[in-house]
Protein backbone atom coordinates (compact mmCIF):
# COMPACT_ATOMS: atom_id res chain seq x y z
CA UNK A 1 0.00 0.00 0.00
CA UNK A 2 1.57 3.14 -1.04
CA UNK A 3 1.51 6.18 1.12
CA UNK A 4 -0.51 9.41 0.39
CA UNK A 5 0.65 11.65 -2.55
CA UNK A 6 1.77 14.65 -0.32
CA UNK A 7 4.50 12.27 1.30
CA UNK A 8 8.25 12.66 0.70
CA UNK A 9 9.41 9.94 -1.69
CA UNK A 10 13.19 10.56 -1.95
CA UNK A 11 15.45 11.03 0.83
CA UNK A 12 18.69 13.07 1.39
CA UNK A 13 20.63 10.20 0.12
CA UNK A 14 18.11 9.28 -2.92
CA UNK A 15 18.58 13.00 -3.58
CA UNK A 16 21.73 13.06 -3.31
CA UNK A 17 22.62 10.48 -5.36
CA UNK A 18 20.77 11.50 -8.35
CA UNK A 19 22.61 15.28 -7.69
CA UNK A 20 25.66 13.52 -8.24
CA UNK A 21 24.66 11.74 -11.58
CA UNK A 22 22.85 14.62 -13.00
CA UNK A 23 25.83 16.87 -12.31
CA UNK A 24 28.76 14.27 -13.49
CA UNK A 25 26.39 13.13 -16.59
CA UNK A 26 26.38 17.16 -17.46
CA UNK A 27 30.34 16.60 -17.63
CA UNK A 28 30.12 13.48 -19.01
CA UNK A 29 27.98 14.57 -22.05
CA UNK A 30 30.29 17.16 -22.96
CA UNK A 31 32.84 14.52 -24.02
CA UNK A 32 30.14 11.85 -25.08
CA UNK A 33 28.73 10.66 -28.31
CA UNK A 34 25.44 13.16 -28.91
CA UNK A 35 23.33 9.95 -28.61
CA UNK A 36 23.94 9.07 -24.85
CA UNK A 37 22.21 12.41 -24.37
CA UNK A 38 18.84 10.90 -24.35
CA UNK A 39 20.12 7.85 -22.80
CA UNK A 40 21.48 9.16 -19.59
CA UNK A 41 18.25 11.49 -18.64
CA UNK A 42 16.25 8.63 -19.22
CA UNK A 43 18.78 6.22 -16.80
CA UNK A 44 18.46 9.63 -14.40
CA UNK A 45 14.67 9.11 -14.54
CA UNK A 46 14.89 5.26 -14.13
CA UNK A 47 16.93 5.85 -11.06
CA UNK A 48 14.30 8.43 -9.47
CA UNK A 49 11.49 5.69 -10.60
CA UNK A 50 13.38 3.49 -8.52
CA UNK A 51 14.00 5.38 -5.35
CA UNK A 52 9.97 6.84 -5.42
CA UNK A 53 7.96 3.39 -6.52
CA UNK A 54 7.56 2.11 -3.05
CA UNK A 55 7.05 5.36 -1.43
CA UNK A 56 4.42 7.03 -4.25
CA UNK A 57 0.69 7.35 -4.79
CA UNK A 58 -0.87 4.79 -7.38
CA UNK A 59 -0.84 6.91 -10.17
CA UNK A 60 3.01 8.07 -10.02
CA UNK A 61 3.68 4.39 -9.00
CA UNK A 62 1.75 3.22 -12.16
CA UNK A 63 3.69 5.62 -14.57
CA UNK A 64 6.79 4.22 -13.30
CA UNK A 65 6.42 0.35 -13.30
CA UNK A 66 4.34 0.69 -16.53
CA UNK A 67 5.14 2.82 -19.27
CA UNK A 68 8.90 4.26 -17.98
CA UNK A 69 10.30 0.76 -17.12
CA UNK A 70 9.14 -0.29 -20.32
CA UNK A 71 11.35 1.96 -21.76
CA UNK A 72 14.90 0.18 -22.59
CA UNK A 73 17.69 1.22 -20.21
CA UNK A 74 20.51 1.47 -22.61
CA UNK A 75 18.15 2.08 -25.68
CA UNK A 76 19.55 4.90 -28.24
CA UNK A 77 17.98 6.72 -30.95
CA UNK A 78 20.56 4.97 -33.87
CA UNK A 79 18.98 2.57 -36.40
CA UNK A 80 15.92 3.07 -35.20
CA UNK A 81 15.20 6.36 -34.52
CA UNK A 82 11.36 6.77 -35.33
CA UNK A 83 10.71 3.66 -32.96
CA UNK A 84 13.26 5.38 -30.41
CA UNK A 85 10.79 8.39 -30.80
CA UNK A 86 7.84 6.96 -30.68
CA UNK A 87 8.41 4.69 -27.65
CA UNK A 88 9.78 8.47 -26.08
CA UNK A 89 6.48 9.79 -26.75
CA UNK A 90 4.32 7.25 -25.00
CA UNK A 91 6.44 7.49 -21.92
CA UNK A 92 5.41 11.70 -22.47
CA UNK A 93 1.98 11.24 -22.97
CA UNK A 94 2.01 8.94 -20.14
CA UNK A 95 3.72 11.49 -17.56
CA UNK A 96 1.22 14.03 -18.76
CA UNK A 97 -2.06 11.69 -18.39
CA UNK A 98 -0.94 11.83 -14.80
CA UNK A 99 0.05 15.47 -14.84
CA UNK A 100 -3.36 16.39 -15.72
CA UNK A 101 -5.34 14.00 -14.01
CA UNK A 102 -3.42 14.64 -10.71
CA UNK A 103 -3.14 18.86 -11.26
CA UNK A 104 -5.76 19.77 -13.85
CA UNK A 105 -8.56 17.30 -14.33
CA UNK A 106 -10.99 19.76 -12.99
CA UNK A 107 -10.39 22.56 -15.20
CA UNK A 108 -9.09 21.04 -18.17
CA UNK A 109 -10.80 21.65 -20.77
CA UNK A 110 -10.24 21.58 -24.90
CA UNK A 111 -12.12 24.00 -28.13
CA UNK A 112 -10.73 26.60 -29.57
CA UNK A 113 -8.72 29.48 -28.43
CA UNK B 1 36.65 -24.00 -31.54
CA UNK B 2 38.94 -25.53 -28.73
CA UNK B 3 41.80 -23.08 -27.84
CA UNK B 4 40.87 -21.64 -24.89
CA UNK B 5 41.90 -18.12 -25.32
CA UNK B 6 40.30 -17.85 -28.57
CA UNK B 7 36.97 -19.20 -27.00
CA UNK B 8 37.60 -17.07 -23.90
CA UNK B 9 37.54 -13.67 -26.27
CA UNK B 10 34.62 -15.26 -28.51
CA UNK B 11 32.26 -15.77 -25.04
CA UNK B 12 33.08 -12.88 -22.75
CA UNK B 13 30.49 -10.08 -22.99
CA UNK B 14 29.72 -6.77 -21.04
CA UNK B 15 28.52 -7.22 -17.89
CA UNK B 16 26.03 -4.82 -16.61
CA UNK B 17 24.07 -6.47 -14.08
CA UNK B 18 25.50 -7.83 -11.03
CA UNK B 19 24.55 -9.74 -7.73
CA UNK B 20 25.35 -8.07 -4.64
CA UNK B 21 28.21 -11.66 -4.09
CA UNK B 22 31.46 -10.06 -2.92
CA UNK B 23 34.30 -10.55 -5.31
CA UNK B 24 37.11 -12.11 -3.62
CA UNK B 25 40.20 -9.90 -3.09
CA UNK B 26 42.27 -13.21 -4.61
CA UNK B 27 40.17 -12.78 -7.44
CA UNK B 28 40.50 -8.98 -7.67
CA UNK B 29 44.42 -9.62 -7.80
CA UNK B 30 44.34 -12.20 -10.53
CA UNK B 31 43.10 -9.43 -12.69
CA UNK B 32 45.24 -6.79 -11.71
CA UNK B 33 48.04 -9.46 -12.36
CA UNK B 34 47.04 -9.89 -16.00
CA UNK B 35 46.59 -6.34 -16.65
CA UNK B 36 50.05 -5.95 -15.61
CA UNK B 37 50.82 -8.52 -18.42
CA UNK B 38 49.22 -6.28 -21.24
CA UNK B 39 51.21 -5.08 -23.93
CA UNK B 40 52.33 -1.38 -23.10
CA UNK B 41 54.09 1.03 -25.69
CA UNK B 42 58.23 1.36 -25.17
CA UNK B 43 57.39 -1.03 -21.68
CA UNK B 44 57.18 1.95 -19.83
CA UNK B 45 54.03 0.36 -18.22
CA UNK B 46 52.40 4.43 -17.37
CA UNK B 47 49.03 2.97 -16.32
CA UNK B 48 48.37 2.50 -12.94
CA UNK B 49 45.58 0.59 -11.49
CA UNK B 50 43.59 1.52 -8.08
CA UNK B 51 41.62 -0.92 -6.88
CA UNK B 52 38.74 -1.34 -4.08
CA UNK B 53 36.58 -3.69 -3.05
CA UNK B 54 35.46 -1.34 -0.31
CA UNK B 55 31.27 -1.10 -0.20
CA UNK B 56 30.95 2.36 0.40
CA UNK B 57 33.98 3.67 -1.88
CA UNK B 58 31.81 1.78 -4.68
CA UNK B 59 28.76 3.16 -3.82
CA UNK B 60 30.37 6.33 -4.17
CA UNK B 61 32.35 5.69 -7.11
CA UNK B 62 28.74 4.60 -8.89
CA UNK B 63 27.32 7.91 -7.81
CA UNK B 64 29.78 10.07 -10.03
CA UNK B 65 30.00 7.68 -13.01
CA UNK B 66 26.70 7.92 -14.94
CA UNK B 67 27.99 5.24 -17.52
CA UNK B 68 27.74 2.68 -14.32
CA UNK B 69 25.03 0.63 -15.18
CA UNK B 70 26.14 -2.25 -13.40
CA UNK B 71 26.59 -1.69 -9.05
CA UNK B 72 30.01 -3.68 -9.11
CA UNK B 73 31.46 -5.20 -5.73
CA UNK B 74 34.76 -4.45 -6.77
CA UNK B 75 36.42 -2.05 -8.99
CA UNK B 76 39.50 -1.59 -10.83
CA UNK B 77 40.24 2.20 -12.32
CA UNK B 78 42.74 2.13 -14.53
CA UNK B 79 44.67 5.69 -14.60
CA UNK B 80 47.78 7.25 -16.58
CA UNK B 81 50.62 8.82 -14.65
CA UNK B 82 50.71 11.98 -16.81
CA UNK B 83 53.99 12.96 -14.72
CA UNK B 84 55.62 9.93 -15.53
CA UNK B 85 54.38 10.24 -18.87
CA UNK B 86 55.90 13.97 -19.55
CA UNK B 87 59.23 12.43 -17.92
CA UNK B 88 59.29 11.02 -21.18
CA UNK B 89 58.41 13.43 -23.29
CA UNK B 90 54.87 12.97 -24.15
CA UNK B 91 52.82 15.84 -24.51
CA UNK B 92 49.50 16.05 -22.14
CA UNK B 93 47.35 15.06 -24.95
CA UNK B 94 49.26 12.32 -26.68
CA UNK B 95 46.99 9.55 -27.62
CA UNK B 96 49.37 6.36 -26.81
CA UNK B 97 49.03 6.44 -23.33
CA UNK B 98 45.31 5.61 -23.90
CA UNK B 99 45.66 3.24 -26.53
CA UNK B 100 47.86 1.27 -23.30
CA UNK B 101 45.00 1.54 -21.29
CA UNK B 102 42.75 -0.38 -23.27
CA UNK B 103 44.56 -2.93 -23.69
CA UNK B 104 45.37 -2.95 -19.79
CA UNK B 105 41.66 -3.22 -19.77
CA UNK B 106 40.57 -5.58 -22.20
CA UNK B 107 43.36 -7.79 -20.60
CA UNK B 108 41.19 -7.16 -17.26
CA UNK B 109 38.22 -8.26 -19.22
CA UNK B 110 39.36 -11.37 -20.53
CA UNK B 111 41.39 -11.74 -17.22
CA UNK B 112 37.66 -11.56 -15.29
CA UNK B 113 36.01 -14.11 -18.10
CA UNK B 114 38.56 -16.68 -17.02
CA UNK B 115 37.73 -16.60 -13.75
CA UNK B 116 34.55 -16.62 -13.71
CA UNK B 117 33.44 -13.41 -12.94
CA UNK B 118 31.60 -10.47 -15.04
CA UNK B 119 33.12 -7.38 -15.81
CA UNK B 120 32.23 -4.47 -17.48
CA UNK B 121 34.56 -1.32 -18.53
CA UNK B 122 33.12 1.71 -17.98
CA UNK B 123 34.49 5.43 -19.21
CA UNK B 124 31.79 7.93 -18.72
CA UNK B 125 32.72 9.10 -15.32
CA UNK B 126 33.90 12.52 -13.78
CA UNK B 127 37.50 12.51 -13.70
CA UNK B 128 37.57 15.30 -11.15
CA UNK B 129 35.14 13.50 -9.18
CA UNK B 130 36.81 9.81 -9.70
CA UNK B 131 39.92 11.38 -8.41
CA UNK B 132 38.12 12.99 -5.14
CA UNK B 133 36.72 9.18 -4.31
CA UNK B 134 39.71 7.48 -4.86
CA UNK B 135 42.10 10.55 -3.43
CA UNK B 136 44.21 9.60 -6.46
CA UNK B 137 47.68 11.00 -6.72
CA UNK B 138 48.48 14.38 -8.50
CA UNK B 139 49.33 13.60 -12.09
CA UNK B 140 47.13 10.17 -11.62
CA UNK B 141 44.23 10.99 -14.52
CA UNK B 142 41.59 8.38 -13.86
CA UNK B 143 40.59 6.77 -17.41
CA UNK B 144 38.46 3.47 -17.27
CA UNK B 145 37.14 1.79 -14.58
CA UNK B 146 36.69 -2.19 -15.30
CA UNK B 147 33.97 -2.96 -13.14
CA UNK B 148 33.66 -6.44 -11.41
CA UNK B 149 31.00 -9.31 -9.96
CA UNK B 150 29.03 -11.88 -10.52
CA UNK B 151 26.31 -11.79 -13.61
CA UNK B 152 22.72 -11.30 -12.58
CA UNK B 153 20.69 -14.15 -14.84
CA UNK B 154 19.18 -11.68 -16.90
CA UNK B 155 21.55 -8.85 -18.27
CA UNK B 156 19.99 -5.63 -20.03
CA UNK B 157 19.45 -5.65 -23.77
CA UNK B 158 22.72 -4.67 -25.10
CA UNK B 159 23.09 -1.00 -26.75
CA UNK B 160 22.40 -2.17 -30.25
CA UNK B 161 21.55 -6.25 -30.12
CA UNK B 162 20.13 -6.76 -34.01
CA UNK B 163 23.76 -5.43 -35.30
CA UNK B 164 25.48 -8.86 -36.07
CA UNK B 165 29.18 -7.61 -37.37
CA UNK B 166 31.56 -10.07 -38.71
CA UNK B 167 35.49 -9.54 -39.47
CA UNK B 168 34.74 -8.59 -42.59
CA UNK B 169 32.72 -5.86 -42.09
CA UNK B 170 34.89 -4.04 -40.15
CA UNK B 171 38.40 -5.13 -42.37
CA UNK B 172 39.76 -3.76 -45.63
CA UNK B 173 41.94 -5.80 -48.00
CA UNK B 174 44.91 -3.58 -49.16
CA UNK B 175 45.56 -3.96 -52.35
CA UNK B 176 42.11 -4.40 -52.83
CA UNK B 177 40.33 -8.26 -53.71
Amino acid sequence: MRRMSAAWVLDEDDALELLAYLVTAARTQVDEAAEYGPMRLLTAAHRLAEKIDSRSSDGTGALVDGPLRRMPLLAVPRDDRDGYVARLDEVCRSVAELLVARYASASATTGPV
Amino acid sequence: MTDPVLAAIRSRRVVRAMTEEPVGRDTVEAVLDAGRWAPTAGNRHLQRFVATVDPGTLRVLRMVSPGMIQRPTAAVTICVDRASAEAYGFRPDAPGLSVDVGTAAATMLLAAHALGVGAGPVSSFSRAAVGVVLALPAGWVPELIVCLGHPEAVQPPALNPRRALGWQDLTTWVPAE
